[in-house]
């Protein structure tokens, strides 16, 4: 009760300071009136009574004043008292102020939007039970130095059924299916699970259940539905369970559909962009002894057990592979586990990018707080008249202080609001770039965390960039201040040379920055240069899926070149042809070896990626023929195995050899069949297959009557614009077989550009933030000599009186500018040097210490300094120096 | 002449203040009064004393205030001693005892 009291009185205080003016004057009052009674009553007339009376009282507005100290005071008083006091001194001087906010909300807002994206992207757990617990099981190519490879059924099984250290362990693979059985057949992205992967990642089924056990083994014809598909397709029909839908032509039964914003395998798990839609039971046991028992297409997912290590786990699974290795020499020579824990896996390949853009933010920021320091020095200066006066008043210099830094402070929030708002939308933007390469970028949101995490940050830098300002204006004694404020701008050598240190450190950070920036963009420019191996322009790719009615490679090959024939008699195609594998896209693979050379182990075997191809393929996709002949229409089902193989081939097996006319053997997984054995009639450029910066090794083409597959990707040569061909086509195709799975046409143009959109994406946003970097410099710059300018404006005229023409001030302001700029452009260069091999993950085809790149920075912020000091500088040489003197 | 009672240190006053108040609530000029008179009119307190100590009182929660009619029906701010305010004048006058005897104690030897 007594706090509460307590709390009470204190606060009543504070709100209704007016009632208690009033309450005091009542009582001084009544009290004025019960003395002048007594007076009377002592025999005093009613003059002398009263004036007696007031005698006694005394000083009626001390005795207020120190009560209303007694009642008011404390700390919430203060700051009140403060904060109105600063906000009537910041609207005062609304220029100052408004440049100040502004540069400290692009300072804070910048910040906060990228740590909203490091939040999301690199900090946010998976939405799974545990998720520390969950790891991805690769299988590991050791010989290849292939880290994530896919596993097969049978090595799966081994690794389910041996291991202690998993509570649970799932396989999966990624799939797409066609929704038959409506108007518009759709194509949906799926996934083959293992029935107890819901269990393992502790997610529930929000109607119905997951796959039993019983689902798994018999591989049921039954599917669980995500949530987007059951509102989109199903009208979010609640007794949906038990229905069926036909996929590719067959029947399944829904058990279950999953609730929003499940998704599994993530896209930031890296095994495909796409939300799956629906989930299928895979029955691993049944292929582990099938004929595909051994091919390797899966991978697994598993959650270790509570009191396992990542290490302990890895030990034992690689044990498990040695053993397997003994029993299966022949195709699990070398071959590992590869245990990567399912959220390193999210961040690796972002990470660097995104610190780097961190601490581009940060250097950003404190460019910010050194311009606003300077800012704040300059005005507090300005006001030390002011504040001498207070302090001869009797204001303690912590009450000064305190009041100083309110005032920044406020500065600062009013930023840090204004940064969080440009913070939202630019987040939002980011979010919406539709970037797939960084995971959960569309997830990106400015929330509560982020949103405090801004708050402190703009007090925090309030009371950084207040302090030194607030201690130097509050440290001059009484009589010196007066006596230099009368005089005008009063500055002093301790502020130069702060000054001229903030602006030596601003200058400093904005050129690492820019030489960050640098390297980048000429990273990105070298990429855009990679010679891709082929011409891009003008070629539209259809990957087109026959459904089930084709099991005959016959009927297969049938279909394409059907499908070929009409594309070619369209308008404004000039060329047509299909594969298997298509660049920056889909891939398969396998080892070959060369017949006439000495005989290799299996697991001693190089690896290539492979094309089934039409004759036309080369041409319509740009790739050069350096030797031999390409394919024909002889190159049939039944006739002579021919392949075309890359030059990396032909250089690294053939050195000084002819290679064609010679033999290869294309492995098979075991139980699939003999192995292939081509003769090598011709020889193409190398194509890029894994993107721009990667190199692609060796690449082996087939003719592809003779090894047809039922999905193939379309390659058309365009005249024009190929998307605008791009309903005709589909209509043609459609018309050939209503079933076709047609999933995405895009152009080569895209899949490259696509390929580099995450390089564009991180150095757009560095340069962006260099761009800011250079201009606030260059304005702390501008501030700081302009101010100086000003201060010495009696000096400029005494020597202008003496003698010294326009040419000697300029000379004299530009040169102190320029020291200070280089000054700092030395200390830059040299923190660059050392920092920039910390982003040498980041760069592509140059050197961290590119001296082009420093060179070019360089003398681009020399040339922007000398502007900034210039316009002062011309300045000065206005003053007249009759004015100035007299003035003082 | 009664004692100027500047010469009172704030500690004492704050203490005669509460003591007045444990008879019964008064207003600020009644508190003053009761002061004089229950010292025989040795002690006379200033305005500029009383007022001030009557604020950091009730600050500290030893008193509250309530305004109320006096007794020549003016309206006027009668102070309360409280439960708070009624043991802190027992702390209070036993510190002035012990201070006091201690002080007399020095004063005895010459």
């Amino acid at each position: 009760m007594f706090w509460l009291r307590l709390i009470y009185t204190r606060l009543y205080g504070l709100l209704r300071k007016d009632q208690i003016e009033q309450e005091m004057d009542d009582e001084m009052r009544f009290h004025l009136l019960m003395r002048t009674r007594d007076n009377i009553e002592r025999g005093m007339s009613p003059d002398e009574a009263e004036r007696g009376a007031r005698r006694r009282f005394g000083n009626v507005g001390r005795i207020k004043d120190l009560a209303r100290d007694i009642k008011g005071g404390g700390f919430m008083e203060t700051l009140l008292q403060d904060m109105r006091y600063g906000a009537r001194m910041l609207l005062k001087y609304p220029g100052f102020t408004l440049i100040a906010v502004f540069t400290m909300a692009l300072g804070i807002g910048a910040n906060t939007a990228i740590v909203s994206v490091v939040n999301t992207v690199l900090l946010r757990p998976l939405p799974f039970r545990d998720p520390h617990q969950l790891v991805v099981a690769f299988k590991w190519d050791r010989q290849h130095g292939f880290l994530e490879n896919s596993t097969s059924a049978a090595d799966f099984v081994e690794w389910r059924d041996q291991n202690q250290v998993f509570d649970k362990i799932a396989a999966f693979i990624t799939s797409g299916a066609l929704l038959t059985g409506v108007d518009e057949p759709e194509p949906i992205s799926s996934a083959l699970v293992s029935a107890n992967l819901f269990d393992l990642l502790g997610a529930q089924p929000m109607l119905g259940r997951g796959f039993l056990p019983e689902e798994e083994k018999r591989g049921a014809p039954v599917v669980v539905l995500s949530h987007s598909l059951w509102q989109r397709r199903f009208g979010s029909d609640p007794g949906l369970i038990g229905k069926s839908l036909t996929l590719n032509g067959r029947n399944f039964t829904i058990v279950g559909v999953m609730p929003a914003g499940f998704d599994f395998p993530r896209a930031e798990l890296g095994f495909g962009a796409d939300r799956r839609e629906i989930w299928q039971p895979l029955y691993i046991d049944a292929i582990s002894r099938s004929v595909q028992g051994r091919a390797n297409y899966f991978y697994g997912i598993a959650r270790l057990k509570p009191n396992v290590t990542l290490e302990q786990a890895q030990a034992e699974m690689t044990a498990i592979a040695h053993r397997i290795e003994r029993e299966h020499s022949d195709t699990n020579t070398a071959m590992d586990v590869n245990l990567i824990p399912a959220h390193k896996r999210v961040v690796g390949k972002v990470r660097p990018a995104l610190l780097a853009l961190l601490g581009a933010v940060c250097f950003v920021l404190l460019i910010a707080c050194a311009n606003v320091t300077n800012l704040l020095m300059v005005r507090a200066s300005s006001r030390r008249r002011e504040i001498a006066i207070r302090m001869a008043l009797g204001a303690s210099r912590a009450r000064i202080i305190r009041q100083l830094l309110t005032e920044s402070v406020m500065l600062s929030l009013a930023g840090g609001a204004i940064g969080l708002s440009l913070a939202f939308w630019g987040v939002r933007l980011l979010a919406s770039l539709g970037l797939n390469e960084i995971p959960r970028l569309n997830e990106a949101r400015v929330d509560l965390w982020v949103m405090s995490f801004t708050l402190t940050l703009s007090v925090i830098t309030g009371l950084l960039f207040g302090l030194a300002p607030a201690t130097r204006v509050s440290k001059a004694k009484f009589n010196e201040s007066l006596k230099e404020a009368n005089r005008g701008l009063a500055g002093g050598a301790g502020q130069r040379y702060t000054s001229g240190l903030l602006v030596i450190s601003e200058v400093a950070l904005a050129l690492i920055l820019l030489v960050g920036a640098g390297l980048l963009t000429k990273s990105f420019l070298n990429l855009l240069r990679v010679n891709p191996g082929f011409n891009p322009e003008n070629v539209m790719t259809i990957p087109v899926s026959l459904p089930q009615g084709y099991r005959e490679g016959q009927q297969q090959t049938a279909f394409f070149e059907q499908a070929l024939r009409r594309i070619e008699a369209a308008p404004g195609v000039r060329a047509a042809g299909v594969t298997s594998s298509i660049p920056f896209g889909s891939v398969r693979g396998s080892n070959f070896s060369i017949q006439e050379h000495p005989p290799l182990p299996p697991g001693a075997r190089p690896n290539a990626t492979l094309y089934a191809v039409s004759p036309k393929y080369f041409d319509v996709m740009g790739i050069p023929l350096l030797k031999g002949r390409g394919f024909t229409e002889l190159d049939a089902k039944g006739a002579t195995g021919v392949a075309i193989i890359d030059e990396s081939i032909a250089r690294r097996f053939f050195p000084g050899d002819d290679a064609i006319g010679k033999h290869l053997t294309i492995d098979v997984p075991p139980g699939a069949g003999e192995p292939t054995h081509l003769e090598i009639i011709g020889i193409v450029g190398n194509a890029k297959h894994f993107g721009l910066e990667r190199e692609t090794g060796p690449q082996i083409y087939e003719a592809y009557p003779q090894h047809p597959f039922p999905g193939m990707t379309l390659v058309v040569r365009t005249s024009a614009d190929p998307l605008s061909l791009a309903p005709a086509i589909r209509s043609e195709l459609r018309a050939m077989d209503r079933n076709l799975l047609i999933s995405g046409i895009t152009t080569m143009e895209d899949r490259v550009a696509t390929s580099t959109l995450p390089r564009r994406f991180n150095t757009l946003l560095m340069t962006a933030f260099a761009a800011v970097a250079l201009t606030l410099a260059a304005v702390g710059l501008y501030g700081a000599l302009s101010h100086s300018v000003t201060q010495r404006r009696q000096e400029i005229g005494i020597r202008m009186a003496m003698g010294a023409r326009g040419r000697d001030v300029l000379k004299l302001v530009v040169g102190q500018g320029m020291k200070l700029s280089l000054i700092g452009v030395a200390v830059g260069l040299a923190g660059a040097f050392g920092l920039t091999r910390l982003m040498v993950k980041l760069l592509f085809g140059v050197k961290p210490t590119d001296p082009l790149t420093f060179a070019l920075v360089t003398a681009m912020f020399i040339v922007v300094a000398f502007v900034a000091c210039y316009i002062p500088a011309r300045r000065a040489t206005k003053v007249d120096p009759i004015v100035v003197l007299r003035c003082e | 002449m009664p004692t100027p009672n500047t010469k009172l240190l704030q500690g004492t006053l704050d203490m005669l203040i509460l003591k007045a108040l444990s008879l019964g609530p008064l207003h600020g000029y009644g508190v003053g009064q009761r002061i004089m008179q229950m010292s025989e009119d040795a002690l006379r307190v200033e305005e500029g004393s009383l007022y001030p100590a009557l604020y950091r009182i009730e600050r500290q929660g030893w008193i509250t205030a309530e305004w109320g009619v006096s007794e020549n029906n003016l309206r006027a701010k009668f102070y309360k001693l409280t439960r708070a305010g009624r043991k802190q004048l027992q702390i209070e006058e036993e510190n002035w005892e012990r201070l006091a005897g201690a002080v007399f104690k020095v004063m005895q030897t010459s």
